[in-house]
């Protein structure tokens, strides 16, 4: 982001006078199309936790879930007059057990196996973007490789983006494909293949419109169609189809509150797949700038039906069947609160998140799983621009 | 369930009818409140990314948010 911009961002006087020299497309209203001013390098680390499970769902193994350091690195640069580059370091340090299988506790009740003793993983993912950007628009070219202990994955993206004469709407366009291997680690759990590999490949359509001075809307439609091996293999009572299409709707609008220095957010998506889950996210956002700095705060809810194919206890009698919780219905609840602030060529950043999960907070029909999921996670953040 | 929907796609009518003839001519220099980064559509590329292979890893939903991440996220 140029001087300019972070100059006129920080005076409600001038932005209230209209001082966009820049006509705006409307597909990311902060940016022109132009590659940024400034290099940047960046410095996140986040640590994510997992509650452990009550002790009443858990037939054998420990309660305690997973714990995931995560370390992001980046530098982003302009290159000549029209281009930019961007390359992505991330590290993944991941620890603890998962659920292995659910069974009938003593009780009569579904309980959870977990898989013992605490699993330790690293992920390293390094991804490089490059982008052109001319008069009416900006196209991206990203690859992306990521491995760790029992996975590997490549992939390629690319997005297109073009406006309207006015530049008052903007038109999107991305495609991205992956191709992956998977070769689980044995020493830990039963599992029962040696290597598989899965290819996936997605698309999305989307246009944004500006409405007024101070709101705007988009919407967008996607597509992702994967084949492959996509059943878990740490996972004892999991078979699933080789096969899986998936769909979105997807809308968002945002609206600036000028006596208030403030924006709402709000974005809603719809998912539907043919594993027979559908699903409804809905996220509201209040963006408060306050001189330097910026507090927001947001809330997120996710609901979701069950797939065909699930049931508490895995029916292994049938052609597909699992009992993993990310395939039941439930309902979750997402709190959390990003602060930034901007000291001249530095910015700072934090932000922490509570995410909670409840089968009786669906908006679908059925079964409850043992296992949902809890956790928070928490982000620390440093960059830096130079010319 | 489907009622669930209808309802949503009801209520949502209104509004995206109300958005499409209430568009206002907005000129370049007056984009400035357009511009703030309060109206970006994420808190960030590198947010959005972490934050969208956490969910991605945990729920069953997936996409419309461009490309993802690699990773198993099977645990």
């Amino acid at each position: 982001m140029s001087k300019l911009i972070m100059l006129r961002t920080d005076s409600r006087l001038v932005r209230s006078l209209g001082a966009t020299l820049t006509a705006l497309p409307a597909y990311q209203s902060a940016l022109a199309d132009a590659p940024p001013a400034f290099t940047e390098v960046g410095l996140r680390y986040s640590h994510y936790s997992e509650d452990s499970l009550p002790e009443e769902r858990v037939i054998f193994g420990s309660p305690s879930r997973y714990d995931i350091d995560v370390t992001q690195l980046w530098i982003e640069a302009p290159v000549g007059g029209a281009w930019s580059i961007a390359l992505d370091v991330q590290n993944d340090a991941m620890s603890g057990a998962s659920p292995w299988f659910v069974g009938l506790g003593l009780d009569g009740e579904p309980g959870v196996i977990m898989s013992g003793a605490s699993i330790e993983d690293n992920r390293v993912e390094v991804g490089v973007t490059t982008r052109y950007f001319w008069a009416d628009g900006n196209a991206g070219l990203a690859i992306s490789h990521s491995e760790e202990d029992d996975y590997e994955a490549l992939s390629f993206a690319f997005d297109v983006a073009w406006n309207s004469a006015d530049n008052s709407r903007t038109w999107t366009a991305s495609a991205s494909s992956s191709n992956d291997n998977v070769s689980p680690v044995k020493e830990r759990i039963p599992v029962f293949i040696d290597e598989e590999s899965l290819n996936t490949q997605s698309m999305y359509f989307g246009v944004s419109q500006i409405l007024s001075q101070t709101k705007i809307v988009r919407i967008g439609l996607s597509y992702t169609q994967s084949e492959g091996y996509l059943t878990d293999p740490y996972k004892f009572a999991d078979r699933r189809p080789d096969t899986h299409d998936k769909w979105t709707l997807s809308a968002g609008y945002r609206q600036f509150m000028v006596n208030m220095d403030a924006a709402l957010q709000a974005d809603y998506r719809y998912y539907h797949d043919d594993w027979g889950t559908d699903s409804h996210t809905i996220e509201i956002g209040w963006h408060q700038n306050l001189g330097k700095h910026v507090l927001a705060p947001y809330l997120r809810y996710y609901t979701q039906g069950e797939a065909d194919f699930f049931s508490p206890i895995a029916d292994r009698s049938q052609p597909f069947y699992a009992d993993d919780y990310r395939l039941s219905s439930y309902g979750a609840l997402t709190a959390g609160v990003r602060w930034t602030v901007q000291f001249g060529d530095w910015g700072i950043e934090a932000q922490a998140e509570r995410y909670r999960s409840n089968n009786d907070w669906s908006l679908f029909d059925g079964d409850a799983a043992p296992a949902l999921v809890d956790f928070w996670r928490a982000t620390v953040g440093l960059s830096w621009r130079f010319d | 369930m489907k009622t669930v929907v209808l309802n949503i796609a009801l209520f949502m009518l209104p509004l995206w009818l109300h958005g499409c003839t209430a568009i206002e001519p907005v000129s370049a220099w007056e984009r400035g409140y357009l511009a703030d980064p309060a109206m970006q559509w994420d808190r960030g590329k590198r947010e959005a990314k972490f934050a969208g292979h956490v969910y991605t890893s945990k729920e069953a939903s997936s996409g419309g948010a461009g490309a993802a991440g690699g990773g198993c996220g099977c645990n």
